[in-house]
């Protein structure tokens, strides 16, 4: 078990050195900046740790990753849901390729405005603005990966019977999950910006208008602050998401390892262009 | 399961014959199987032979119901088999392939038992008793990819098991295993017959192994693939693979099977 610490503890130097020079060397290069647009990075921090501690700043951060949470279950739910029923009929998916590729293509965040607009100030707005984001990128894996369940698999399951429910939700379902997990991560990202900028407008709370209302104060310090508050929160978020994703497709990541079984790639549907 | 009368009967009343009629099986114009018949009775045990290409696989597949033939039939018992039916499990070659990776071994193996409402606890026991029956006692907790190739072979011939079918079809079951787990694998078929009374359908281009396992072995040839033999193989029921082998009849069926075989197809 102190193999395992050691191993742990290793893997983490050899992925952290590079991000911790960069860190050293922004604080090293801003540490003389007098310029009131680039503060100096321990200024930053501090600023940072304040408001953490005495401001609100928490408050607002918790409020927006709830949005992003029940944005993201809304979209990982029908996501999924619709994918399977899409991915497993050959017809419907002929019908609405066009469409979804078509939506896919709007940028998200070109539908924040009008969202806004339409649906007034308040949390739903901003949850839908996410949820519609996220949908795409796991809509678009899920229907792929349950588009390649392996014939054999589809065989099997065939030859001995096994109701379409049980596989749906014993075969289907965990066939396409690495794929729906790689749509759930890219999702992860698009949502996490569509929570920063679904608050930059008619919003009163949430870590996006904390950035902008600072800026328009021109606190500077309090915009950097923010803005890197959310870059870690990014990267925590994505971080804990690995995880598990490593858990929950073990016997992907196992068999992945044996030079027999390398199944077909996993492919990311979205961000490569076609 | 079954209730274990004292003197065991030699063969369950359940069991159906297979009977295929007329069969004729084309991709694209092309023939494939050609009015092909046979019968394989209840508790027989039959190999079907062929050069590769000779459509031993499509065979199975229309056997299994897995593929509509172009014209005749396949049935068990009376029944015309149009999609897979209960009586029948399935072995492929692909074992690898034909596992859920995201399933314990005892799972696979109880999964086609909850889509017959078998309740769960139930259908873990008859898994783990299956797996013992195929000689895999206490490996249940594993997943397929932490096994060889013949324990998971052996895995897919519990699945069918546990299935309780009656009839056993399997396609090449040992053609990608190394020979001595194919030799240990040819025996757990024997033994499982004679245990289970079922009837068995092994496709293979294996010649030895076709005789040796079975009660009567069927040649396919020719394009399309028409039955051009049928042979008896009469070798008792205690086989052995060296003494059962080394037997003189067991050099005549291989060598009778081999020129049917290597025979140019009539033109």
């Amino acid at each position: 078990m102190r193999y395992v610490f050691v191993d742990i503890f290793i893997d983490l130097l050899r992925s952290i050195w590079l991000p911790a020079c960069l860190v050293l060397l922004w604080l090293y290069a801003s540490s003389g900046s007098t310029s009131i647009y680039f503060p100096p990075l321990a200024d930053i921090v501090a600023t940072l740790v304040g408001e953490i501690v005495h401001g609100d700043l928490v408050r607002h951060l918790l409020l927006s990753l709830s949005n992003l949470a029940v944005g993201m279950a809304f979209a990982i739910v029908f996501g999924v849901a619709c994918g399977l029923v899409i991915g497993r009929a050959e017809t419907w998916r002929r019908i609405w390729s066009p469409t979804l590729n078509f939506l896919r293509a709007v940028p998200p965040a070109a539908i924040v405005p009008i969202i806004i607009i339409a649906l007034g100030v308040g949390a739903a707005p901003k949850i839908f603005v996410i949820a519609l984001g996220s949908f795409w990128p796991i809509l678009l894996n899920t229907i792929d990966g349950v588009r390649g369940t392996s014939t054999a698999l589809i065989e099997t399951a065939r030859a001995y019977r096994i109701p379409s429910f049980l596989f749906i939700f014993r075969v289907a379902l965990p066939a396409a999950l690495p794929q729906i997990m790689a749509g759930i991560r890219v999702a992860l990202a698009v949502g996490l910006v569509l929570m920063v900028i679904s608050e930059f407008f008619g919003a009163e709370a949430g870590i996006g208008f904390y950035i902008t209302d600072a800026s328009t104060r021109f606190a500077i310090q309090e915009t950097w602050a923010g803005t890197l508050l959310v870059g870690a929160m990014g990267y925590v978020l994505s971080s804990l998401f690995l995880q598990l994703e490593r858990r929950l497709l073990f016997w992907y990541f196992q068999e992945d390892g044996q030079a027999a079984t390398k199944r077909k790639g996993r492919r990311n549907k979205v961000g490569g262009g076609q | 399961m079954n209730i274990m009368t004292p003197v065991k009967p030699p063969m369950p009343a359940r069991a159906k014959s297979l009977s295929v009629e007329g069969l004729s099986k084309s991709y694209c114009n092309i023939n494939v199987l050609s009015d092909l018949n046979l019968r394989v009775e209840p508790g027989e045990v039959i190999s079907i032979v062929g050069p590769s290409g000779a459509g031993k696989t499509t065979l199975l597949r229309c056997l299994s119901g897995l593929m509509p033939p172009t014209s005749g039939g396949v049935k068990v018992g009376d029944e015309q088999v149009r999609e897979p039916v209960a009586e029948i499990g399935l072995v492929f070659q692909d074992y690898r392939g034909s596992m859920l990776p995201w399933m314990r071994a005892v799972e696979n193996v109880a999964f086609p038992l909850q889509g017959k409402g078998v309740p769960k606890a139930e259908r873990l026991a008859r898994a783990h008793a299956c797996l013992a029956d195929v000689g895999l006692p206490g490996v249940g907790e594993r997943y397929p990819w932490q096994m060889s190739g013949g324990m998971q072979q052996r895995v897919a011939i519990a699945r069918a098991i546990a299935y309780d079918a009656h009839i056993l079809l399997m396609d090449e079951p040992f053609g990608s295993l190394d020979a001595q787990t194919r030799f240990d694998l040819e025996d757990l078929v024997l033994s499982l017959r004679k245990q289970l009374a079922i009837s068995i359908v092994v496709v293979t281009h294996d010649i030895d192994e076709a005789v040796y396992l079975a009660d009567r072995v069927i040649v396919l040839s020719g394009h399309p693939a028409t039955v051009i033999d049928n042979v008896d193989i009469e070798l008792g029921a205690n086989r052995d693979q060296i003494t059962t082998k080394a037997d003189p009849r067991f050099a005549q069926y291989r060598s009778r099977i081999l020129e049917q075989i290597r025979r140019p197809p009539a033109a």
